[in-house]
């Protein structure tokens, strides 16, 4: 017993000192990396984190990361390679498009460089938004107003405004002069009302957010149909947040683009991309 | 006579003057390197590794210089030339062999422009580094900004070594690659019964490629960049896969590509999204240079995707090609078990697969098949079996495939005619065949040195359908020719020296015997194969004598004497409870060996034995032999065998005969019987992969002895042992393998 610990207390001494033994032949640089969430941080910094060879802290405001690392062991540009593979444009590497692509939605920051090689992602949204040559005026603008305001009732997990909101939708839903439409946008009107309607009611019937967050899903992929119809002179921004119903992914407009989730609320406020703009 | 020699050379230096000369001086010197942190020896051309670029223009004479520094034999062989025979380079077969210290001159001209390259066929020093580009440049080229990229694959073993250990069926590469596909990680996988069925079939783990290469390079270093050219410009990428037996895969980050070449041979543009460049093989490419302040990169990636090799076109910021993840083996495994008998045959299940149209390792590639290496499980592929589920992984493999366009031999199409004149055909048929566990290599089960030349006539077509039935790709290079790889383009189809044939493939390949004279290399083009044998030589007949072969019986023995070598190993074992061990040397067919057990202390005596014996089969699962058996223990009384007979341990001394079969799961039985009628039979299991590096094995026999033991593979070649032996006990202790 004694022996054991005579021996066993110098070896775990010596095997702890030497995993907390400090990196050797530092150097730090601090560099570029590109990215939008706490998602991201973790990603960033795995990547360039090496057991006993480098560590790294990367800030999101200044979207620069600090490498510190062994210079007998590995380079900055190494590390930013393996950034890059890991799904984050830097200053030396762009991510393959593969591994942009697989990045969760919240974690699809701005590309610094369209390049041919990453351009391919961005496409099908440029030509939907360039499609959207519906009916323009005002008729549905106390109808949007009444959505955003549902929207941020949810985007603060506030379920007695959202579900007030959710009435003054429905009231504005039937205030809808729909003798002023056109024909092809009072059809799309016509297929997208019922749902609207439906789920306004639901949501103003509870106070229970996730009730309504599950009828918030139906009712702005209608209200997004309906958008693509109607333009309000003011830019929309449909947004998509991948992670919700457990991965079945949700979206929602939105007038700012910053991403403002109302599926999770403070929980994952920025989780989520724009994948179109609506003007 | 003399006078009209004389007049005839005098006219041919004529001749010749009107050509542009163009010359070149190779000076070939044993070097150092040091890539990975670790020097070694290597071979350099003109102080440079790979050797210089050569250019030349197409009608041209080339002069080329080869000084030999070292102090051992070299050759040059000019891969994809149409050349006079004695101008081709390989060594005792068509031109002298370089002495040492001494200075080859070779002349002749261009007939042919295009991408191709240059490099040693003497033993193993291609792997060493002798090799180098060779670039002919069309008469009236319209100039477009090119730049050649010669890939390369690199190891810090001797080549000698690396080649011993595959005829050992050493695993330490498999080790080196995480791709021993082991018991331990198919239960993880939930493979077990995919693992089982492949030993069962009497196959070792599967890989696509047979050696770890620590490095691969483009152009001698792992990244190469080009900043000459300007932004939007579209450049001739030259591919030349100088590699001794790596495939590479080629793709862009900046998007298709359009090949334009093969081989040297030009073919209608065809883009395609990445491209497989066997060894040996060239690829000539169109891409875009990216704009200004990006790089794209051009990636070679490792057929077995362990490493890789970047080309950075055009300056500024890095984007990175999509990366090729690691393979997965088991579903490999698994494809492998639905189509290998246990005969050990391939069967294609009657899908007449030909030029690389159906990449069978599509299911290995995660890119494809979607499916992740570790721990996840893909589409449940072990309870199925045979042909459905071969193919549903087809049927999966070609969905996926639909946006990612893979060049293969079908979509090549010559821009002109390239049928044949209307000659009579004569029709060979070879079937390419091989055995892993021996790394014997074989075309129709026939070493070079086992079979005679093949003659053929100036003038007449000649028509090969070659039949893959080996477990490997081979790229089969014809020297001296181009031939017609027959596809869909009928007439058109496109004209190569190289021709990578897959597992089960069956391809047509034509060519007209338009050179006149000389002995003509049919062979595989990975290094190791072709040292194992893999081969034919074509022979034109009425050929006159070749000046450079003074001795033309003396250099064909010496051409033969490649593929029958004797490789050595060892494995010692040193335990507690006495030394074990086996020393061996075998060759194609032939192996001898002695074995031995030694305790420590008089009472628990010694045995050894020593064998020599001959494979039989094609398949090399079956031999005989012959030899001796001495043994003797103190202590140990007379006991009966499983057969009733009396077996001497205590002191014997005999001679004996007998017949070794592998019976499936790799379960060696070893029948013998001897000079006094006493008969044994023994089984024995060597190395089960249990983990990475921890193998189990066992064996019985009729004299009731047996012993069970596991090792832990430290280093390539120590590694722990531990043993029970029914006559020495326990012992534990290091085991030596060489």
């Amino acid at each position: 017993m004694n022996l054991f610990y005579k021996i066993a207390i110098p070896v775990f001494m010596l095997v702890s000192s030497y995993a907390n033994a400090q990196l050797k032949n530092t150097q730090t640089e601090i560099v570029t990396v590109y990215g939008s969430c706490d998602m991201c941080k973790k990603t960033i910094e795995k990547a360039a984190t090496e057991k006993k060879i480098s560590e790294a802290v990367w800030d999101k405001d200044s979207q620069k990361l600090t490498l510190t690392y062994d210079t007998t062991k590995t380079t900055a540009d190494a590390l930013l390679k393996k950034v890059a593979y890991a799904g984050y444009d830097n200053e030396k590497y762009l991510a393959p498009s593969e591994a942009y692509n697989k990045l969760p939605g919240c974690c699809k920051y701005e590309r610094p460089a369209e390049t041919t090689a990453n351009k391919d992602n961005h496409e099908g949204h440029e030509t939907l938004a360039a499609e959207n040559s519906g009916q323009s005026n005002t008729i549905l603008k106390d109808v949007y107003r009444s959505y955003f305001t549902l929207k941020d009732a949810l985007v603060k997990s506030d379920g007695s405004a959202a579900a007030k909101a959710a009435s003054e939708l429905e009231k504005t839903l039937k205030a809808v002069p729909m003798d002023k439409m056109q024909h092809a946008a009072h059809m799309v009107w016509m297929k997208s009302l019922p749902v609207l309607r439906e789920d306004a009611e639901h949501i103003a019937e509870t106070n229970d957010i996730k009730h309504q967050r599950d009828h918030f899903v139906t009712l702005s992929d209608a209200l997004y149909n309906v958008a693509k119809a109607f333009t309000t002179g003011e830019t929309i921004y449909y947004q998509h947040c991948p992670m919700y119903n457990n991965g079945k992914g949700a979206n929602w407009l939105s007038l700012g683009k910053e991403i403002k989730n109302p599926y999770y609320g403070n929980k994952m406020l920025s989780c989520g991309n724009t994948v179109e703009t609506l003007k | 006579m003399q006078k009209l020699i004389f007049i005839c050379l005098l006219l041919f230096s004529m001749v010749i003057q009107a050509q542009k000369i163009k010359e070149y001086d190779l000076y070939v010197t044993d070097t150092v390197v040091n890539y990975t942190g670790k020097t070694v020896s290597a071979i350099a051309i003109n102080g440079m590794l790979p050797g210089p670029e050569l250019h030349f223009t197409e009608g041209d004479t080339a002069v080329i210089r080869v000084h030999n520094m070292m102090h051992h034999e070299t050759s040059v062989h000019w891969h994809g030339l149409l050349l006079p025979n004695e101008q081709d380079g390989v060594p005792y077969l068509t031109t002298a062999s370089i002495k040492p210290m001494s200075v080859h001159t070779f002349k002749f001209p261009l007939k042919q422009s295009g991408t191709y390259w240059y490099h040693s066929h003497t033993m193993l020093q291609e792997q060493s580094g002798m090799y180098g580009a060779f670039i002919i440049h069309k008469k009236d080229e319209t100039k477009m900004p090119e730049y050649t990229m010669l890939l390369s694959d690199w190891t810090d073993m001797n080549p000698h070594q690396v080649e011993r250990m595959l005829h050992k069926e050493n695993d330490w590469f498999s080790i080196k690659k995480g791709a021993t596909q082991n018991y331990g990680q198919a239960i993880k996988e939930g493979k077990f019964g995919t693992k089982f069925t492949n030993e069962w079939k009497r196959m070792r783990a599967m890989d696509v490629s047979d050696v770890y290469y620590e490095r691969f390079f483009a152009n001698g270093k792992s990244e190469v960049q080009a900043t000459d050219f300007k932004p939007g410009d579209k450049i001739r990428v030259r591919i030349i896969n100088g590699s001794s037996s790596t495939y590479f895969w080629v793709n862009y980050a900046g998007g298709k590509m359009d090949v334009v070449a093969s081989d040297g041979a030009e073919v209608v543009p065809v883009s395609v999204d990445r491209f497989i460049v066997g060894t040996s093989e060239t690829y000539d490419v169109i891409v875009t240079i990216p704009p200004k302040g990006i790089a794209y990169e051009l990636v070679a990636t490792s057929e077995d995707r362990t490493g890789h090799t970047s080309l950075w076109l055009g300056n500024g910021i890095k984007q990175l090609a999509n990366p090729l993840q690691r393979l997965n083996y088991f579903e490999g495994m698994q494809m492998m078990n639905d189509m290998m008998t246990v005969g050990g045959n391939m069967k294609d299940m009657g899908m007449n697969m030909s030029l690389q149209q159906m990449d069978m390792n599509a299911v290995m590639y995660p890119e494809i098949s979607g499916m992740q290496m570790t721990g996840m499980q893909g589409p449940d592929a072990t309870n199925a079996n045979g042909m459905e589920n071969m193919k549903e992984h087809d049927h999966h493999a070609m969905e996926e495939n639909k946006d990612i366009v893979t060049l293969n031999y079908n979509m090549l199409k010559s821009p002109v005619k390239t049928i044949l004149s209307d000659r009579p055909y004569r029709t060979l048929h070879f079937t390419l065949t091989g055995n892993m566990n021996r790394y014997v290599w074989t075309v129709d089960n026939k070493t070079i040195s086992e079979t005679d030349k093949i003659l053929i006539k100036a003038g007449e077509n000649i028509r090969i359908i070659i039949t893959n039935n080996s477990m490997m790709r081979h790229p089969m290079h014809l020297h001296g020719h181009f031939f017609r790889v027959v596809n869909q383009y009928g007439e058109y189809s496109p004209l190569k020296s190289v021709l990578d044939i897959m597992p089960m493939e069956t391809d047509t390949i034509e060519f007209n015997a338009s050179e006149k004279y000389g002995d003509w290399f049919f062979h595989c083009h990975i290094l190791y194969h072709m040292m194992s044998g893999m081969g034919r030589i074509f022979t034109y007949e009425d050929s006159p004598p070749n000046p450079q072969l003074p001795d033309a019986e003396a250099s064909l023995k010496k051409v033969y004497a490649d593929d029958k070598r004797y490789y050595f190993s060892a494995d010692i074992g040193l335990e507690s409870n006495g030394s074990d061990g086996e020393l061996r040397l075998e060759n194609t067919r032939n192996f001898i060996d002695a074995e031995w057990r030694v305790g420590y202390n008089s009472e628990s005596g010694y045995e050894t034995e020593a064998h020599i014996g001959r494979f039989l089969d094609n398949k090399q699962f079956f031999a005989v032999y012959t030899g001796w058996d001495f043994r003797y223990h103190n202590e140990m009384d007379k006991q009966r065998n499983l057969f009733g007979q009396r077996s001497t341990q205590a002191k014997r001394a005999v001679a004996c005969l007998g017949i070794i079969y592998v019976l499936p799961w790799f379960v060696e039985t070893d029948l013998r019987v001897d000079h006094k009628g006493n008969v044994r039979l023994q089984f024995t299991r060597q190395d089960i992969p249990v983990t990475s590096r921890l193998r189990l094995w066992g064996s019985w026999n009729t004299d009731f002895e047996y012993s069970v033991g596991s090792r832990y593979i430290l280093t390539r070649y120590w590694s722990l042992s531990a043993h029970y032996d029914s006559d020495m006990g326990m012992g534990g202790g290091i085991a030596f393998t060489y």
